[in-house]
């Protein structure tokens, strides 16, 4: 998948870059408003990451070129401002979703999937990884033949680790994924390891192989070559 | 006390000495007039004697005479100087049969070769007598200047405090948020418009402060977004690297202060946001619905604490406020109902009910007495309990909705169960809505989940 990362700070830019590369994403960045629409004239990519704040300009006006000229480019919005109007606005002039600053990759790299999934797949939504096979319409989850009696929240957990597998997800990043971004009072990370516990076992009952291990002191991996960390 | 009941009391104060003083002037100048006008008239009518002396005719029977004394005197006997005297003193008045003020008058004239010492005298009335006329007198004076004093103290305060009331009323409905100075009405006292200068610059360097730490925290809170963000996911990536398990608790530790200030972060800016009102009421949102919903996201943690769990919602609650402050306020009171929940000693698990009505929303849930007394709990960064994870600002941002849509919140701790209501009407006092809850306060017998349970 070809990503253009339309952000002003190297660094974070960077951040992204990497994590992402690793996905075997490729990965091209610009820092202006003006590179951004070179970039897009010139080649063609599945994702945008736009941050809103530009030095040149607000990225909601790059917005409303994109979905003028290339209507099949998919868009998320990177803002710093956790202001609830941006997001509704950003999402109405057709942005793809929103994420705020500061977020976690694995958080990043999830809404880029579901994203994907939404709009490039079409029709049924499974997403599989050996035995387990996720269908994102049903919020059905099967190991082999089984159907496994998941929770919502169980089933965007296992989600979010296989979107992510074989990297570390920590609580912090578990907790937000699960329960968003007032989620002040419930970042108590009991309720991760309940989760998890909880899938796990689920899993194994059906059949399956616990992918799931936990990273010491970290938060856990869901290990696509079983033995690798636990 | 007003300040025209205080005006008026001290002029009454001063108005009572001076007329005591006033009073003791004009009682002792009444009687030294009087003693005076009636001197003066017997030395007439002594004179008028020694005329008829003179004349040489009979007068004896005649009015003047009637209390007059005549003696001729030896010469040698005439006092040197003095023409005439008078003495007075309470004396028998054999014709009223009382003691009376006695006025003797005695003049000495030398008539051809003769002399004479002529005494008349007469009963004037007591000074004492004259006393309760004075007393009353200045009884009815008093009591007029009084009326006056109260009706017109009353007429020229209201007057002259116009300005000032006017001054008053404009500071009452000042606010440091407001975004043009404050007006002050005219006034042509100089104390007054000493006073509204002095207003007018206190308040506008107070706004222009606020302003300023104002737009100092937004514009803080948007430029630490990002080295936040670039610190997490520096981490996230640090995680990825082949690291020994010292290095992963420091990352772990690093992660938490950070998901701690991030929070902190977002909190304060949304509080800033609300205080700004920037988040104008649209369409009335469906409670009722929005209720449910939040309900059904937080299930599998109400189940996972196995907490019991009663519902009462009434359908079709329509209220106007922006969405998005709605729900913030339905999640951060919930969530907080189930973070903070613990079972109470003796019983087998904690409890939430939650009632809707159209009146208002009460949430009630078992929990720890908190350690500060439960208003302060409102307050940014009060927790309950001090060894909390969590960051103590979510009632705050649930009051500051409460303020910014009308709302009156209400938070009482008693005896193990946390209550809390939150009235929608403007005149419902919220504490009356705790006293009118439909729902059991204790767990279900049955020990299963509660049956009014309407998810």
């Amino acid at each position: 998948m070809k990503v253009l990362i339309v952000e002003d700070n190297q660094e974070l830019a960077r951040n992204i870059r990497d994590y992402l590369g690793r996905e075997g994403y490729i990965c091209e960045s610009c820092e202006t408003l003006e590179q951004a629409k070179e970039k897009i004239t010139l080649f063609q990519y599945d994702c945008i990451l736009l941050d809103i704040g530009l030095p040149d300009g607000n990225g909601i006006s790059l917005l409303n070129y994109i979905r003028a000229e290339y209507k099949d480019t998919n868009v998320l919005i990177i803002s710093a401002r956790n202001a609830l109007d941006d997001k509704i606005i950003g999402l109405e002039k057709g942005a793809d979703d929103y994420i705020t600053k500061p977020f976690h990759l694995a958080e990043l790299h999830a809404r880029i999937r579901a994203i994907y999934r939404r709009k490039n797949l079409g029709g049924a939504r499974i997403v599989e990884f050996n035995e387990i096979s996720l269908n994102t319409d049903t919020f059905e989850v099967r190991v082999g033949d089984t159907l496994l009696d998941t929770t919502p929240k169980e089933f965007d957990l296992l989600l979010y680790f296989i979107v992510n597998k074989n990297r570390v997800l920590s609580r912090q990043s578990i907790a937000a994924h699960l329960w968003g971004d007032y989620t002040d009072n419930l970042a108590n990370f009991d309720f991760v390891y309940q989760h998890v516990k909880n899938l796990r076992r689920k899993i194994s009952y059906a059949g399956g192989m616990d992918y799931i291990s936990t990273v010491y002191g970290l938060g856990y991996k869901f290990n696509s070559h079983l033995g690798d960390n636990g | 006390m007003r300040l025209t009941t205080k005006f008026t009391l001290w002029y009454f104060a001063i108005m009572l000495v001076v007329l005591l003083i006033g009073g003791a002037i004009v009682y002792y100048e009444i009687q030294w007039k009087l003693g005076e006008v009636e001197v003066a008239r017997h030395q007439r009518l002594n004179d008028i004697i020694a005329l008829q002396i003179r004349d040489g005719g009979d007068y004896t029977g005649h009015p003047t005479r009637k209390r007059a004394t005549v003696t001729l005197l030896p010469a040698d006997s005439i006092p040197k100087g003095n023409a005439s005297f008078y003495t007075r003193g309470l004396a028998w008045n054999p014709e009223f049969q009382t003691d009376e003020y006695k006025l003797m008058v005695t003049s000495f004239y030398t008539i051809g070769t003769a002399h004479y010492r002529i005494t008349t005298y007469s009963f004037i009335p007591s000074f004492y007598q004259l006393l309760p006329g004075v007393v009353d007198s200045f009884k009815w004076i008093l009591l007029v200047l009084l009326v006056l004093v109260i009706v017109s103290g009353g007429l020229i305060s209201k007057y002259i405090l116009a300005p000032f009331k006017r001054t008053m009323r404009s500071i009452q409905r000042f606010d440091l948020k407001q975004k043009e100075p404050i007006r002050l009405p005219e006034t042509k006292t100089s104390e007054f418009q000493e006073l509204n200068t002095f207003l007018l610059q206190l308040t506008e360097s107070a706004r222009k402060d606020y302003q300023s730490l104002k737009e100092f925290t937004e514009n803080a809170s948007h430029e630490l977004q990002t080295p936040t963000a670039i610190i997490r996911g520096k981490l996230d990536l640090l995680m990825e690297s082949d690291i020994r398990d010292e290095q992963a608790i420091l990352i772990a530790e690093m992660q938490n202060a950070l998901e701690r200030l991030s929070r902190i972060h977002s909190s304060l800016t949304l509080l800033t946001k609300l205080e700004n009102k920037e988040y104008k009421a649209g369409e009335p949102v469906c409670i009722s619905n929005l209720a449910r919903e939040t309900l059904a996201a937080f299930d599998e943690l109400i189940q996972m604490k196995s907490i019991d769990l009663g519902v009462h919602i009434e359908k079709g609650v329509y209220i106007p406020m922006h969405q998005s402050l709605a729900d913030l306020l339905l999640t951060n009171l919930i969530s907080n109902a189930i973070r903070h929940n613990n079972v109470p000693r003796g019983a087998a698990k904690g409890l939430i009910r939650v009632e809707l009505t159209h009146e208002g929303l009460v949430i009630v849930n078992t929990g720890r007495e908190p350690g500060i007394p439960t208003k302060e709990l409102f307050e940014r960064f009060r927790k309950g309990n001090s060894g909390s994870d969590s960051i103590g600002i979510g009632l705050a941002i649930v009051r500051q909705i409460c303020e910014l849509s009308h709302f009156d919140i209400e938070y009482h701790y008693n005896s193990g169960l946390h209550m809390l209501a939150v009235s929608f009407l403007p005149k419902l006092p919220a504490s009356k809505l705790l006293q009118n809850l439909s729902l059991p306060l204790q767990v279900d017998a049955a020990g299963g989940r509660s049956k009014n349970r309407s998810l």
